[in-house]
């Protein structure tokens, strides 16, 4: 039992990877993916694994996995029916929403309102309330609930949910209403807001209970079906699945609290960076995955990936923690246009998508793309690596040139125009997660990956000042050593409002113990061993009053003998960090949090025994030109399969593979480290 | 301001992408200053409920992104010294930034932006206190007869100079505020807002030089400017429209108030005429209009409704001429009383969409809620500790051509409800139920969407004020669709009596166990709701949002029932004959008539003219405006 398997599903690819604990042996396949039935492509790919390995199915210890089915069911609006249980007086919280409408003056007049994850008619009010500081107002009327609980299994919801006010201080109804469900239906599938976001606002918990219940049943089901499928061909290990912040859950978990892995897909990407990265001994990195539809951003420090306490979702903003990933609506596959009236020259968010595609796949799209500006200007040869598609140049340019003739520009400015306005879109997703928290991009490297982001990666990172630029091997879908890196990770967090005058040492200390406890627990019962175990906590706050928190680590040591002066001093520093003041009011603790971490041993990796000559000639394929600054540039093609490390390639170059192209930009220069990544520098002086 | 040196604008070619680049990269700045602040607001109306607004212009105080219009010029003209690199101004009087902000409540921050060593811009913005002292918590008394019976007035001042706080400033303002420490950390962020987009133009003068800068916000002014004047022309008739509508009373006794528009087109220039509106009120309902924020208004208004992909910027307020007499309801003379210029902002868009629907019905909207309702609750809770509340509430969004009107949502944009969760942690209430009335919508194609009610329990003694509109006239539908329901509040004691407040009122006593049930208006409906397709009907009444009642009343609708539907379509559609442009509800001499017992409330009664403010007549008020538009 030595080997662990991560596997990750793409929408076009899924990449699985299985590692030998103790040797390090890799050995790591592609297959296409079945976006129909996931399974069936990752069931493929293990038995492919398998078979080409030669590794016995009885010594998979583990299965790590990033998916994408809760994702998918939100975007594509394809989630459960929804039963939702409210606070009397607040059944229509999902309705009324926050009341907003969208910006500027007058935006409400077209504005369109999703549809919430519970309807209206699927939503009761049950007979009960607590007050804010957990104390029962009303108590449940148990006659009253079954009636409702009866009224909405009878009409045919498929999951329920029940959230109810105040119940983040005190979720006695809450667990009292579930019983009661349970006793009326067993194994009917419920959800409860404390359990799932035990934090004050109702309508995010209410919201973010009702997507769990929402994504529910296709996960479960989902998960539950790959479980069987996998122990049917022998596996004996435990299947994991990635959450939204990178660590792990169990199957168990997985098919009670879903949202947790709603953004699993993203995770895997930054988890996959981060691995890569570390190994080349970058710590504070900006990953960079442009794909054809959106480009997916996040800024990790010191090894470790923001987490955000609320991620946005289609519409909807889930209140999980997640990794701080900023999505932009850009890619390969996004559309060029020049509206009528303004005559501004816009990239997406339309988006050529996969059919028809770019014009220069020639699958008949006429519409001029980001990847049809890059074949203009050169950045993407005629024909790929692999020799299986010869692109379209001149569909391509025919393309291009209705946005040159709508802003009298010539065919090559107008495509650089695209590519300059496509990249400024990028580093302004990247000035979100770095300058606008504080953060000097200059001191942190760019990963990039994804089918497009080591062509615009050396650009964007001029515009950002971050270098080097790290492009791993294989940048197309990394993600399946992410899943494999990921730690075990769950969350035990309590809300606890009091400003810190207000607070006890000791009471704060007690809580933490006891989260702390509860996290140990988990940790054991997911059978990881004491000595890969840690708990870390945290503290959310806030000055007095404010309305959004900041979480503070903390050790528990330290704050018993220190006391709660140090939780002020490091928020204080935080906050000025991030905002560029300190103020000389209050500190308010808003949430208290335990975090149990389970270690997992990381692969080794395949490096260069020796380091080669750093002229890179024998992996030229062609010669090449680049229109770069008004001018064509002679520009060799190089086949990164054949450069070898200490290999160093003069911009302006291109570096093809199968599922990439990396584009080095005059005046930059590559070269290839120990573990075959690419770096891209500026050129001294 | 002498003694600075601003920067010309040059006048160059910005190649159309580096344009575009500078464009995004501006918007960015102005998302990032709001960003900065809610993060670090502590007031629930600027945190919670979004209540501010931020610009960056160029060097002649000209917007070039942001929300609210150019008073910078204006302002600036009279400061009395000049201004450094470093320098913080702060104002709250209207009558000294010609109404760029229009009560005290909100606090105007501007601060000069600098590239080595010229004026290059200027990053601006205002949010909302929740109190600035004065007779009442709050600062926003319903019965004040000048702005003196408000609160403290601030003129522009600096309050940074060249960096360092001026302290004693700071101080002596704060002195005068309930709760000093919330004012203080808004300023704060309002500052910290202001200091973002200041670091981002001198970035981008860095990068792509300051005579590229200055081009490019120069270029995007008239990239505005020339889609507004084809807008103009499409869409402007050449031939005069007139619309009005009314505010109910000043929170004093009198009312209703004409708000009169009139809209015409000469070559591409459009003019927007308020002659007509009534005198200015004696109660504090006056709004005093920045002609440049209302040309602003009608801006957004006209790319939201006409082509909402177009950035909105200053640049076309050159095509837009504004008449206002001096001394109406919109252009009070000093000092007139400002504090609840809600209802009169609010309306002001109701009108503007009224008259514009005489020519392009099918692209406007109905009429709203109408005003931005807040309810206010402050006393000394058991601890001896003050605390004061304040919420803006929603309503009915009117019926549009997209799509049927939300139900509770705000009509500005952004500003957010306050979780009941957080009122009941911070403040003695209880939120007994917060829900959309049925059936308050006006009905229509695409109905109007239902007013809000919220049901406040007080848990500890108090008071409470109220501050809402739309309690007598309808919010009226349009092109067959039917007025939305109004607002109303009561006052549930604990002893079991009953009580009908008026929509504006101070002071209201309550005790531990008195319910406050607010209720505020429907939507209008847009188009005849018997065209609405039965099975929309039937889900709204599934969802428990219009009563089967109504279903058969107002649509024809019975529901599970098609061939019943059929023939009551067609018998109402023969008794009703066309439909009207526009549903007011009954005439206003009937709602005066039906007021008390329909209402409970007495009917206001016109105002006699204020001896001191004599309005301007509409040929004076004409003349002026074309002296100085063309001068």
């Amino acid at each position: 039992m030595a080997y662990r398997l991560g596997v990750d599903v793409g929408g076009t690819f899924t990449d699985l990877m299985l590692v030998h604990d103790e040797s390090g042996d890799v050995f790591r396949i592609k297959t296409p993916s079945t976006p129909a039935d996931p399974s069936e492509g990752v069931l493929s790919g293990v038995n492919r694994i398998l078979k080409e390995s030669g590794v016995d199915v009885g010594d998979i210890s583990h299965i790590m996995h990033g998916t994408t089915v809760a994702t998918n069911a939100v975007l594509e609006a394809k989630g459960a029916r929804v039963g939702l249980i409210t606070t009397k007086g607040f059944g229509q919280i999902l309705h009324l929403a926050r009341s907003q409408t969208p910006g500027p003056l007058a935006g409400w007049i077209i504005m369109i309102k999703p549809d919430p994850p519970a309807a209206l008619e699927d939503t009761r009010e049950a007979d009960e309330r607590m007050d804010a500081q957990g104390n029962v107002v009303d108590p449940v009327n148990e006659d009253q609930v079954r009636e409702i609980v009866k009224d909405l299994i009878d009409s045919g919801v498929e999951t329920l949910t029940v959230s109810l006010i105040n119940s983040y201080a005190n979720p006695a109804h809450e667990r009292r209403i579930k019983e009661i469900i349970a006793d009326m239906a067993p194994g009917f599938p419920i959800t409860i807001s404390s359990d799932v976001l035990p934090e004050f606002r109702e309508y995010e918990r209410t919201l973010t209970a009702c997507m769990n219940s929402y994504v529910r049943p296709k996960v479960a089901g989902y998960v539950k079906n790959l479980e069987s499928s996998l122990q049917e061909l022998g596996v004996k290990g435990t299947v994991n699945i990635l959450r939204s912040d990178a660590g792990l859950m169990s199957i168990e978990t997985t098919q009670e609290k879903p949202v947790y892995g709603i953004l699993s897909g993203p995770a895997g990407g930054v988890a996959g960076a981060l691995a890569v990265s570390r190994r080349a001994n970058f710590e504070d990195i900006l990953t960079f995955d442009m794909g054809g539809t959106s480009t997916d951003v996040a800024l990790c420090q010191h090894g470790q990936p923001t987490i955000t306490r609320e991620t946005e979702l289609g519409h909807f903003r889930v209140k999980v923690p997640s990794v701080n990933v900023h999505s932009v609506g850009a890619g390969g596959g996004s559309i060029a246009h020049v509206p009528e009236l303004t005559k501004a020259l816009r990239v997406g968010p339309q988006s050529a998508g996969a059919e028809p595609g770019p014009a220069c796949y020639g699958k008949g799209g006429t519409e001029p793309t980001v990847t049809d500006a890059n074949v203009v200007v050169g950045h993407l040869p005629p024909q790929l690596i692999g020799g299986e598609m010869q692109l379209d140049v001149d569909a391509a340019k025919a393309a291009v040139q209705t946005i040159g003739d709508a802003l009298d520009l010539d065919l090559h400015q107008a495509a650089q125009g695209i590519l300059d306005i496509v990249n400024e879109n990028m580093a302004g997703a990247l000035r979100l997660v770095s300058v606008q928290r504080g953060y000097d991009p200059r001191d942190f490297a760019l990963v990039a990956f994804g089918g497009a982001g080591p062509m615009h990666a050396n650009a964007v990172a001029k515009l950002m000042g971050s270098f080097p630029v790290v492009i791993p091997p294989g940048p197309g879908l990394l993600c399946a050593e992410g899943d494999l890196v990921a730690d075990f990770r769950e969350e035990f967090a309590r809300t606890f409002i009091r400003t810190v005058d207000q607070a006890d040492v000791a009471e704060v200390v007690s809580i933490l113990r006891e989260l702390g406890h509860d996290a140990q627990a988990w940790l054991e019962r997911e059978n990881i061993s004491p000595d890969s175990c840690s708990v870390d906590y945290s503290a959310d706050m806030r000055y007095y009053r404010q309305g959004y928190e900041i979480p503070i680590a903390v050790e528990i040591d330290a704050l018993e003998k220190e006391g709660l002066g140090l939780l002020t001093e490091r928020f204080n520093e935080i906050h000025e960090q991030f905002y560029g003041y300190r103020m000389p009011a209050e500190c308010e603790i808003v949430n208290l949090r335990a975090v149990g971490v389970g270690k997992v041993p990381h692969p080794k990796m395949p490096t260069a025994d020796k380091v080669a000559e750093a002229d890179p000639s024998g992996a030229v394929t062609e010669e090449h030109k680049i229109y770069f600054e008004g001018d064509w540039m002679p520009t060799k093609i190089y086949d990164r399969s054949k450069l070898q490390a200490g290999n160093r390639i003069p911009g302006p170059a291109i570096i093809a593979e199968y599922d990439s192209t990396t584009v080095v930009l005059s005046g930059f220069s590559a070269e290839i480290d120990q573990q075959l990544n690419i770096l891209i520098n500026p050129n001294q002086g | 301001m002498q003694g600075v040196k601003i920067a010309e604008i040059p006048d160059i070619e910005i190649d159309p992408i580096t344009l575009d680049i500078i464009e995004g990269a501006l918007k960015n700045a102005r998302h990032e200053m709001d960003a900065v602040l809610f993060r670090t607001a502590m007031s629930p109306v600027i945190r919670e409920q979004h209540d501010e607004f931020p610009m960056i212009t160029d060097p002649k105080g000209r917007m070039v992104v942001g929300q609210f219009g150019s008073y910078i010029s204006e302002m600036m003209d009279n400061f009395p010294e000049p201004v450094e690199p470093g320098d913080v101004i702060l104002t709250n009087d209207p009558y000294k930034c010609g109404g760029a902000i229009s009560h005290v409540n909100d606090w105007l921050v501007l601060m000069p932006i600098f590239f080595e060593d010229e004026l290059v811009g200027w990053s601006s913005m205002f949010g909302h206190m929740m109190d600035m002292g004065g007779p009442l918590p709050g600062s926003l008394p319903t019965n004040a007869k000048t702005i003196f019976g408000e609160a403290m007035m601030i003129p522009p001042i600096k309050i940074f100079r060249k960096g360092e706080a001026v302290q004693d400033v700071i101080n002596m303002i704060l002195n005068n505020v309930r709760m000093p420490d919330m004012n203080r950390a808004d300023l704060m962020g309002i500052v910290a807002g202001c200091k973002t987009a200041e670091k981002r133009v001198v970035e981008l003068c860095t990068r792509f030089g300051k005579d590229t800068y200055l081009g490019a916000c120069q270029a995007l002014l008239d990239r505005t400017h020339r889609a507004m004047s084809a807008l103009i022309l499409q869409n402007i008739p050449e031939e005069p429209q007139s619309f009005e509508d009314w505010v109910d009373d000043d929170g004093r006794g009198h009312g209703p108030y004409k708000m009169k528009l009139t809209i015409w087109r000469e070559g591409d220039h459009a003019f927007f005429d308020w002659s007509g509106t009534d005198p200015q009120a004696v109660g504090p309902i006056n709004f005093y209009l920045n002609e440049e924020m209302f040309k602003m208004f009608i801006g957004v208004y006209l790319i939201m409704v006409f082509d909402p992909q177009i950035l909105f910027n200053d640049g076309f307020y050159p095509l837009l001429h504004v008449i206002i007499p001096d001394g109406s309801l919109l252009h009070p003379k000093y000092p007139a009383a400002l504090g609840c210029r809600t209802h009169a902002l609010t309306r002001l868009f109701d009108v503007l969409g009224g008259t514009l629907a005489r020519k392009s019905p099918e692209h406007t909207t109905a009429a709203g809620y109408g005003t931005s309702p807040y309810m206010l609750y402050s006393g000394w809770d058991g601890a001896g500790d003050f605390f004061y509340l304040m919420e803006i509430s929603y309503g009915g969004i009117p019926g549009r051509p997209i799509g049927d009107g939300m139900d509770g949502h705000s009509w500005w944009p952004l500003f957010e409800n306050i979780p009941t969760e957080y009122l009941e942690s911070y403040y003695p209430v209880r939120v007994d139920g917060y829900t959309t009335i049925r059936d308050s919508g006006g009905a229509g194609l695409h109905r109007g969407g239902n007013g809000i009610e919220k049901r406040y329990v007080y848990l500890e003694p108090g008071e409470i004020s109220v501050h809402d509109d739309r309690w007598l006239t309808y919010p009226w539908g349009i092109l067959g669709g039917m007025p939305g329901r109004r607002s109303e509040k009561t006052l549930l004691k604990a002893d079991g009596s009953k009580e009908r407040l008026p929509s504006k009122c101070d002071e209201v006593q309550v005790e531990p166990g008195d319910m406050l049930v607010y209720r505020t208006a429907g939507g209008g409906g847009w188009k005849d709701p018997l065209d609405r397709p039965e099975e929309r009907v039937a889900a709204d009444v599934a969802k428990g949002l219009v009563s089967e009642e109504k279903a058969k009343n107002d649509y024809g609708v019975v529901i599970g029932d098609s061939d019943a539907t059929a023939k009551l379509r067609e018998a109402m559609r023969a008794e009703r004959g066309d439909v009207k442009d526009f549903d007011l509800g009954p005439s206003l001499e009937d709602i005066l008539a039906a007021c008390e017992s329909e209402t409970g409330l007495k009917p206001p009664v016109r105002q006699e003219q204020l001896r001191w403010a004599t309005m301007e007549t509409p040929e004076e008020a004409m003349q002026r405006v074309r002296g100085q538009d063309s001068g």
